[in-house]
C-alpha cells in the first residue's frame, strides 16, 4: 500500500497531543449539551422514536447501503472495460444521489391535499430529465476521451 | 487479536484470486489526501447549516437579551437559503466522505491506546448524526414525516450531538489532515499497477482517479443545487426540476405552505364578524371592521416571505403599519406584541414582534398582495409580513394583537 493510503489503525502510529484532548473535551460537552436537550424536551424529540432513526440511519447506511455501493463498484469494474469506466461511475454516482434525494419528491410523500403549491412539479418526469442530462453529458465525456486517446 | 479484519479486508481486496478483488481502485481512491479535502467541505458545509441553523433557531425561539433586529431586510431569507443550500450540498460529500472512509468502521482491533478509544466512540455520534442531520433535513424539505417526533426540535437538538462530533473529529484530525493536503498528490508507483489490467489506478481508462471523484462530487452537488435552488432564487426557477416549491405557482402566482382549508380558517376568515382587536396594555381597546381596517392609511413595502424549508419570493405588499394600530390603541411603548390568528390550534397560531420590530416603518398587518385583496391562502383578511423574518412567524389570518 502507498504510504498516502488509508490504513484501518493507522492512526494510532500517532501519540495524541493537546489539541485532540481539548478538541475531544469541548466536542463531548456539545455532545452532551445536545443529548441533554434531547431528554429535556422529549415530549418533542420523542428520544425512543428519534434513536431508531438515528441509529437506524448509521446501520442502514454502514451495513446495507455501504456495501451496496461497493459491490456496485466491483461490478462495474468488471463489466466496464477501459476508457469509459471513470465516466460511467462518476455517472452512476452522480445518478444514485439524485435519485436518492428525489426520492420522497417522486414518491409524492408531502403532497398537501388543497394545496396546489404543494410539490407543484411531476417529479419523476424531472428525475428522468436531469437523469438524462447526467448521461448525455457523460456519453460526450466519453467520446471525446475515446477520440483523444 | 486472533481474527485481523483489516488484513481480511485487505486481502480479501487485493488477492487477485478473492472475488472482491477492487484494490485497483481502492488504493488509489481511499486516500488520505481526499478524506481531507472531503472531510474539510463537509466542515465548512456543515458549519453554514449549524450557524445558519441556530440563527432561525433564536428567530423561532427569541431571546429576550438577544432582540432579533428587524434589518436587514433579507437577512433571513439569505441565511435560510444558505442554509437549505449547504445542507442538499453537502449531501454527496457525506456520502464519498463515508464511502470512503467505510472501511475504518469495521477495522479491528477496536483501539490501541485510550486517545485512539475515544476517538472511534466518537465516530458515531459523528456519522448516526451527519446521515440523520441530512436525511431528515432533506425529508423535511420535501414535507415527508416517516417518524413520531417533531422534526424542528430533533434537528436542532441533533446538530449540537453532530456540530460536537465534528469539533472532536477536527481536533483528532488536524495534523493528519494538514500533513496530507500540504504534500501533493501522489500516482501510485508503477509496482502497484493493477495485475489484471496491467495499469495504474491513476491511469485514464482504469476508473475514477482522485480528481475524478473530487469532479464526482462537485458535480452531484452541482446538480443538486441547480435543480432545486430556483425555489428561492426566481431566475432560476425553470431550473428547478427537483425544488419542493416554484416561487411562481400558487395562490395570485405565490406559493404559501398551509392553505386556508387545512388551516381550518376559511369560515372564520370570511364572516362578516370578522374583528381585526387590539387590546392587553393599552390605553384604548380598538376592535375594526375590515372595512375600517382598509380605510386606514395605508403603506407599501416589498418583502420577501422566506420559509424555513429553503423557498421564498419577494413582494408588494400593502396594509396597515402595526405602529399606527398601537399608537391608535394607546400602546405602552417598547413592548413585546402577540399577534394571535383565526387558527383554532397550531404551533404557529400565534407570534410575537419585539419593540424594535414593531415599530419597523416595513412592518405591516398587509391587506393586499401584489395590489389585489389578499386570497384566503395568504391571510385574507390581513396577515403580518414583517423584515427579516421567517415565514411561519407571517402570521396569517391575522384577528388579535396584544400588547404584552
Amino acid at each position: 500500500m502507498s504510504p498516502t493510503t488509508l490504513e484501518p489503525g493507522r492512526d494510532d502510529e500517532h501519540r495524541a497531543g493537546p489539541l485532540f484532548w481539548i478538541s475531544a473535551a469541548v466536542g463531548w460537552a456539545v455532545i452532551a449539551w445536545g443529548l441533554r436537550g434531547i431528554f429535556e424536551h422529549s415530549l418533542d424529540t420523542r428520544p425512543a422514536n428519534l434513536a431508531r432513526f438515528v441509529v437506524g440511519g448509521a446501520l442502514l447506511h454502514d451495513l446495507i447501503i455501504a456495501p451496496l455501493i461497493i459491490g456496485a463498484g466491483v461490478l462495474l469494474a468488471r463489466a466496464v472495460p477501459g476508457r469509459a469506466r471513470a465516466v460511467v461511475q462518476g455517472a452512476l454516482a452522480v445518478s444514485g444521489i439524485v435519485a436518492l434525494f428525489s426520492y420522497p419528491l417522486v414518491r409524492g410523500f408531502g403532497l398537501a391535499a388543497n394545496n396546489p403549491t404543494s410539490l407543484p412539479h411531476n417529479y419523476a418526469a424531472g428525475l428522468l430529465v436531469v437523469l438524462g442530462g447526467v448521461w448525455a453529458v457523460a456519453a460526450a465525456i466519453a467520446v471525446v476521451r475515446l477520440r483523444t486517446a | 487479536m486472533s481474527v485481523k479484519l483489516p488484513d481480511a479486508v485487505q486481502r480479501f481486496a487485493t488477492d487477485p484470486d478473492e472475488p472482491l478483488r477492487q484494490g485497483a481502485y481502492r488504493s488509489a481512491l481511499r486516500d488520505e489526501r481526499l478524506a481531507a479535502i472531503l472531510g474539510a467541505a463537509l466542515g465548512i458545509l456543515f458549519s453554514i447549516c449549524f450557524l445558519t441553523g441556530l440563527y432561525s433557531h433564536v428567530q423561532q425561539n427569541p431571546l429576550s437579551w438577544l432582540p432579533i433586529p428587524a434589518r436587514p431586510a433579507g437577512l433571513y431569507r439569505l441565511t435560510q437559503g444558505l442554509h437549505v443550500v449547504s445542507g442538499i450540498a453537502s449531501v454527496p460529500v457525506l456520502i464519498a466522505k463515508l464511502w470512503l472512509v467505510w472501511p475504518r468502521f469495521v477495522a479491528f482491533p477496536v483501539a490501541k491506546r485510550a486517545s485512539h478509544l475515544v476517538e472511534r466512540i466518537g465516530l458515531f455520534p459523528l456519522v448516526a448524526g451527519g446521515i440523520f442531520m441530512t436525511f431528515s433535513g432533506v425529508a423535511n424539505i420535501a414535507q415527508w414525516y416517516p417518524w413520531k417526533f417533531a422534526f424542528t426540535a430533533s434537528h436542532y437538538w441533533m446538530a449540537w450531538v453532530t456540530m460536537g462530533s465534528i469539533v472532536a473529529h477536527g481536533g483528532a484530525k488536524w495534523a493528519i489532515a494538514r500533513r496530507s493536503l500540504a504534500r501533493p498528490s501522489r500516482r501510485p508507483a508503477l509496482a502497484e499497477a493493477d495485475p489484471v489490467l496491467e495499469t495504474t489506478a491513476e491511469e485514464a481508462g482504469s476508473g475514477l482517479s482522485r480528481r475524478g471523484l473530487l469532479t464526482t462530487v462537485a458535480a452531484a452537488s452541482g446538480v443538486l443545487t441547480l435543480t432545486t435552488i430556483g425555489q428561492t432564487i426566481r431566475p432560476l426557477r425553470r431550473l428547478g426540476l427537483l425544488a419542493p416549491r416554484d416561487p411562481a405557482t400558487g395562490p395570485q402566482g405565490r406559493p404559501v405552505n398551509r392553505g386556508a382549508a387545512n388551516a381550518g380558517v376559511v369560515d372564520l376568515a370570511n364572516s362578516p364578524a370578522y374583528r381585526l382587536e387590539i387590546s392587553g396594555r393599552v390605553a384604548r381597546p380598538v376592535s375594526l371592521t375590515l372595512d375600517q381596517l382598509r380605510a386606514m392609511p395605508a403603506h407599501d413595502t416589498v418583502l420577501p416571505i422566506a420559509c424555513v424549508e429553503g423557498w421564498s419570493f419577494s413582494a408588494p405588499w400593502s396594509g396597515v403599519r402595526v405602529r399606527d394600530l398601537l399608537a391608535m390603541a394607546g400602546a405602552e411603548p417598547d413592548r413585546t406584541i402577540l399577534l394571535e390568528s383565526l387558527e383554532p390550534q397550531g404551533v404557529y397560531r400565534t407570534s410575537t414582534l419585539n419593540a424594535g420590530q414593531a415599530a419597523d416603518r416595513d412592518t405591516l398587518l398587509a391587506t393586499h398582495l401584489d395590489g389585489e385583496p389578499l386570497a384566503l391562502d395568504h391571510g385574507f383578511p390581513c396577515r403580518l409580513i414583517a423584515p427579516n423574518r421567517p415565514g411561519v412567524l407571517q402570521t396569517k389570518w391575522v384577528t388579535k394583537v396584544v400588547v404584552l
